[in-house]
């Protein structure tokens, strides 16, 4: 009976012991899969700032001009087609949807 | 029996020495957990824990579509100890390469007689991996918070900028800076004995929330075209600099805020004031005959004219108060449409006599001249315009052409909208809302209608008025082929700043307008300041109207009015072709069928 009790105790300061042990271990790995997360959200950000960099008008149309030879259309080129036949009169709400096509022609220079 | 008697004997001894072993080990337990427990466990306290004041990320700013226009992002600060180098020459030369930094700065500054230095500050992510990889002994980083923005110089006097503790200084950064900015928290680590940090205390403490992000009504699109159309009217006019607006006027939205010349707020070292002040709402101008649209308004709502009325124009010149005032065009008799068609300054001068100073001024109140237009940003003028007790015996006549008065862009262009929207004063805004770190709306703005300075009926006729400046008149060159557009030009004398009379060499060239006229989607105001050479409102800011408004009548899907003719035209070269304008005079006479 005393030695169950012996065991018992036992059992317990070493459940306990462990149960120390285990939470400081639980901390480092929580402190590392933070340093993880820090270091993929720092990355994330730095490829948020590379897409708004590279998808910043001026460089679009940088591009398409200068690489691949395009041109911006020119008045009368591009016409804007509704498929309302709408037309409104000054101060009444124009119509929430436009279906519009439009014509567009590139031409090399 | 003796030998009993030994064993009897060592164990008392035994017994005794571990008796005094615990009652010693007691004793040091009672001393250090009873006697001396508080001063110890502070003392613990002190070396376990590590209290860190932690600022979270300054908010990002999008324009109306969720383009990114500011964010912030961590980036790597780089420090030297120089104590701790045993070759501050080489360590020197390995960190110029990689910071582009001349080799011999960074020598000087590892040479100190320091524990510490800074090498350069947030530096490029990718130098900061290169540096990594080096691993220079005494040379370490650490990481800090920059704003980037990444479209550069695009709406950068909107935009503002932050300074390097990530204090909004100047724009949207300082106006919305309660808001942009993170929250500040102290957080309690608890640290190892090798003073690795084990976990914060409490395991469900959080770190310090990221500031709002804020959504502009600004369109990048927009605001490119803009910014573009300017730039070429500004370099080939040779002019000073330049302003184009582009809102909604039915709700006060701007879409596009543009000035030349533009900073970049990434290197902001070195630029002065001048450079980053946001002049659309800063300064006021002298607005020429733009100013007579409201003019004409003031004289259509009060009945004082009609739109054929006729006036006697002196044949063009006319003497008020000592001072000629002449027409660009001469002529004896003309009806009032005419004259604001033809930016007659002479009739601009009777109608204004007319109507008189005291209902002038009024209506110039109505339409928000002299008071802010309570735009959300930051430094916005008033304006000048005098009371009529303060005014002169030329003032009533230089008001109706656009002088004596001091307006700023903005309120132009607030005005303007308040005519094409069928009479109502909009509080202008460039922020849509304000989100927190989840995507909730904690702040939305909406349209405000500040008050109506004119009646729908006056609104229909001076924007029929204000077509025919454009399809026979003054601004024939902001015509848009497919879309019927309203507008006035304007070419003001700017004060010669050394003789303290109007220049004849400075002035100001301005286009104010919206498109469509029957249904207006965009109001856009064009002011081109000191061009070189050919320096009307009609020839240089009239244009950069059309093109702004042809490319973002497209982008934002607006129907053309003529369409079947215009496709026709593009298809056949009859008319449009590639590249020049549809001449009106020979487009086929082609109906869309509905």
């Amino acid at each position: 009976m005393r030695l169950l009790a012996g065991l018992g105790i036992i059992g317990v300061l070493l459940l306990f012991v462990w149960e120390r042990v285990d939470i400081v271990r639980v901390g480092y790995r929580v402190e590392q899969l933070k340093t993880q997360k820090i270091a993929l959200q720092r990355e994330q950000d730095e490829l948020r700032v590379k897409v708004s960099a590279l998808t910043a008008p001026d460089r679009i149309a940088k591009a398409a001009t200068e690489k691949l030879g395009m041109l911006p259309p020119q008045s009368g080129q591009v016409v804007m087609v509704s498929a309302a036949d709408s037309s409104p009169t000054m101060g009444e709400r124009s119509p929430e949807v436009h279906v519009a096509k439009s014509e567009r022609f590139w031409r090399k220079p | 029996m003796i030998g009993m008697d030994f064993c009897r004997g060592r164990r008392i001894v035994l017994a005794v020495l571990l008796l005094a072993g615990f009652a010693a080990v007691m004793g040091r337990l009672v001393q250090l957990q009873v006697l001396q427990a508080a001063e110890l466990s502070v003392r613990a306290d002190r070396q376990h824990q590590k209290a860190v004041t932690v600022e979270g990320n300054r908010g990002s700013i999008y324009d109306r579509r969720g383009k990114v226009l500011a964010m912030n992002m961590e980036v790597p600060s780089v420090f030297g100890m120089p104590a701790s180098l045993d070759n501050p020459s080489g360590v020197a030369r390995d960190l110029a390469r990689v910071l582009h930094v001349r080799a011999d700065e960074i020598e000087k500054k590892l040479r100190q007689e320091r524990s510490f230095v800074w090498i350069a500050r947030k530096v490029d992510p990718e130098q900061g991996r290169r540096l990594e990889r080096l691993s220079l002994d005494g040379i370490g980083t650490v990481m800090e918070g920059r704003r980037f923005y990444p479209k550069g110089p695009l709406l950068s006097h909107v935009m503002g900028f932050a300074g390097m503790d990530g204090q909004g200084l100047e724009g949207i950064e300082r106006r919305y800076d309660p808001y942009l900015r993170g929250e500040k928290r102290q957080i309690v680590l608890q640290r190892d004995a090798l003073g690795r940090t084990v976990f914060p205390k409490g395991l469900t403490e959080q770190g310090p929330s990221a500031g709002h992000s804020v959504t502009l009504t600004i369109d990048e699109v927009i605001q490119y075209i803009a910014e573009k159309e300017l730039d070429d009217a500004v370099s080939a006019s040779q002019a000073k600099g330049g302003i184009v607006i582009v809102m909604e006027p039915k709700t006060g939205a701007v879409l596009a805020m543009a000035m030349a010349p533009r900073f970049d707020p990434n290197a902001m070292r070195g630029l002065s004031a001048d450079r980053w002040r946001n002049r659309v709402v800063t300064d006021a101008y002298e607005p020429g005959s733009t100013l007579k649209i409201f003019l004409a308004a003031a004289a259509l709502e009060e009945r004082a004219m009609k739109p054929n009325s006729t006036i006697y124009a002196e044949n063009g010149k006319m003497t008020i108060a000592g001072t000629v005032i002449h027409d660009h065009e001469k002529a004896k008799w003309i009806t009032f449409t005419q004259a604001i068609q033809r930016s007659s300054n002479v009739a601009a001068a009777k109608t204004a006599m007319v109507l008189g100073e005291d209902r002038l001024f009024r209506y110039l109140k109505a339409f928000g001249f002299g008071e802010r237009t309570e735009i959300d940003l930051p430094g916005e003028a008033t304006g000048l315009v005098k009371e009529p007790r303060e005014w002169g015996r030329r003032t009533l006549a230089s008001i109706a052409m656009g002088q004596e008065i001091g307006v700023t862009a903005l309120q132009l262009a607030t005005a303007v909208s308040a005519v094409a929207n069928g009479g109502w004063l909009m509080r202008p805004y460039v922020v849509s809302d304000v989100r927190d770190g989840h995507g909730q709306v904690v702040a939305q703005v909406t349209p405000q209608v500040r008050r109506r300075p004119i009646t729908a009926e006056t609104a229909q006729t001076l924007n029929t008025i204000l077509e025919g400046v454009v399809t026979a008149g003054t601004g024939s060159k902001a015509a848009v082929a497919g879309y019927r557009v309203a507008g006035k030009t304007g070419t003001a004398q700017k004060i010669d700043p050394a003789t303290g009379a109007y220049s004849s060499a400075l002035s100001v060239a301005s286009f104010a307008g919206y498109v469509p006229a029957e249904d207006p989607r965009l109001t856009i105001i064009a002011i081109i300041d000191e061009p070189q050479g050919e320096a009307w409102g009609g020839t240089v800011a009239a244009p950069v109207f059309r093109r702004v408004a042809e490319q973002a009548l497209t982008y934002l899907g607006v129907s053309s009015q003529e369409p079947m003719k215009l496709a026709l035209a593009a298809h056949t070269g009859i008319g449009a072709g590639i590249g020049p304008e549809i001449r009106p005079e020979i487009r086929p006479e082609i109906r869309m069928v509905p």
